[in-house]
């Protein structure tokens, strides 16, 4: 079973060593004279305010909640939609209507977020 | 064929890692990545399990955990946002007003 | 030495070294960033253990939307960097670890030596139609139907949860 996988471990390798190499062969090959100048903090030429280590926002956090709540949704439909037509015909309607009670379930989060301006960006 | 032991000593060293880092660490945030290390580590002995002994339950029952494990992380982590706004610290050595 | 106990040993090394990693460094970005590695050396073993739609559901999950959180919660709280692992707390530390060996022993001795020794032997074909997407469906839409439902309602609750939690203004 596992040398099914060997293309994607082959892919993966190459990744990492693409992504290696990009990163280290500019540090190896590049010439390196700095100056003053070159080393201070480069913000398109206007003198750089405050410093780089800023809290970023709670919303960032909000996102990223909801995205792992629907997230779970869509995995849980993913064997849903795979089997569906197989156990319909074993089933029949109770397969359709349990998928639609947990998506229903999940929209009332979801409208309660909208209400609650979650998506609002400011 | 790798036999099942060598797959659940690994599960085995991860919860170990969780339960020293959850007594260890004093870093909130931390702490709860030492509890998602176990929780995943409890999935990898599911996994296994449900592997070898040919039974798809153990593997209907990792989705569970994970559901669930993204649940708490979605509630702790608001939790611990909640704590940083009234303490500003994640210091969990400066989070003892139910200490006794 | 076959294709699959090289991958295991690949796989399980990168698992238990990041798994070491993530909660002996001091800083947590990178904590989170080995916690990432060990769920991909994870779902290397869900790939030998033939769990394969359990190995992408890892990637999808774990390391693609719960750890994104993590990373954002760090960023956004942005706490210091603990002291390195043995510099403070000294009791402590040896004491975690302590307990943490005996337990392993432990569970180890169970493991190894425990278990009345009648191995389980794997039926590689059995074990591949279990991992796929059908026999879990299947599994999950009839004989788990209603903690499939009762999920739902798991997840709404830490939707509503953690809005009300989070959803006043930062500063």
């Amino acid at each position: 079973m596992i040398e099914n996988y060997i293309p994607v471990f082959v892919v993966l390798g190459f990744a990492i060593l693409f992504a290696l190499a990009t990163v280290f062969s500019s540090e190896i090959f590049g010439p390196k004279r700095p100056t003053k100048e070159k080393l201070s903090t480069y913000e398109s030429g206007v003198k750089p305010i405050g410093s780089a280590n800023e809290r970023v926002s709670i919303k960032y956090y909000l996102v990223a909640m909801l995205f792992i709540i629907f997230d779970l949704e869509v995995i849980f439909v993913y064997p849903w939609a795979v089997t569906f037509t197989k156990l319909f015909s074993e089933f029949g309607m109770v397969i359709f209507t349990s998928m639609m009670v947990f998506l229903v379930v999940f929209e009332i989060g979801y409208l309660y977020a909208y209400k609650k301006g979650a998506f609002k960006w400011d | 064929m790798i036999p099942l032991e060598y797959f659940l000593i690994i599960s085995a060293f991860m919860f170990i890692s969780g339960v020293v880092g959850v007594l260890t660490r004093k870093n909130a945030i931390v702490v709860f990545m030492s509890i998602e290390l176990m929780l995943n580590s409890a999935n990898l002995a599911f996994v296994s399990f449900a592997s070898f002994m040919g039974d798809v339950t153990g593997q209907v029952f990792v989705f569970f955990v994970m559901a669930v494990a993204a649940a708490e992380a979605a509630i702790g982590l608001a939790i611990v946002i909640a704590i940083f706004r009234n303490k500003l610290t994640v210091n969990i050595d400066e989070i003892n007003i139910l200490k006794w | 030495m076959t294709l699959e106990t090289v991958l295991f040993w690949i796989f399980g090394g990168l698992a238990v070294v990041a798994a070491i990693a993530t909660i002996t460094r001091k800083n947590p970005v990178i904590s989170a960033l080995f916690l990432i590695l060990n769920f991909g050396g994870l779902a290397g073993l869900y790939l030998l253990l033939n769990a394969q739609f359990i190995a992408v559901v890892q990637i999808i999950v774990y390391a693609g939307a719960i750890m994104v959180l993590f990373l954002f919660v760090i960023m956004l709280l942005r706490p210091d960097d603990e002291k390195s692992f043995f510099a403070e707390n000294k009791q402590i530390k040896w004491t975690g670890i302590a307990i943490g060996t005996f337990l392993f022993a432990q569970l180890a001795y169970v493991i190894f030596v425990g278990v009345p020794k009648q191995s389980i032997v794997r039926d590689a074909q059995r074990s591949v139609e279990i991992g796929t997407i059908e026999s879990i469906g299947r599994a999950l839409f009839t004989q788990f139907l209603v903690p499939f439902e009762a999920i739902a309602f798991v997840l709404l609750a830490a939707t509503i949860g953690a809005l009300v939690l989070a959803k006043k203004k930062f500063d």
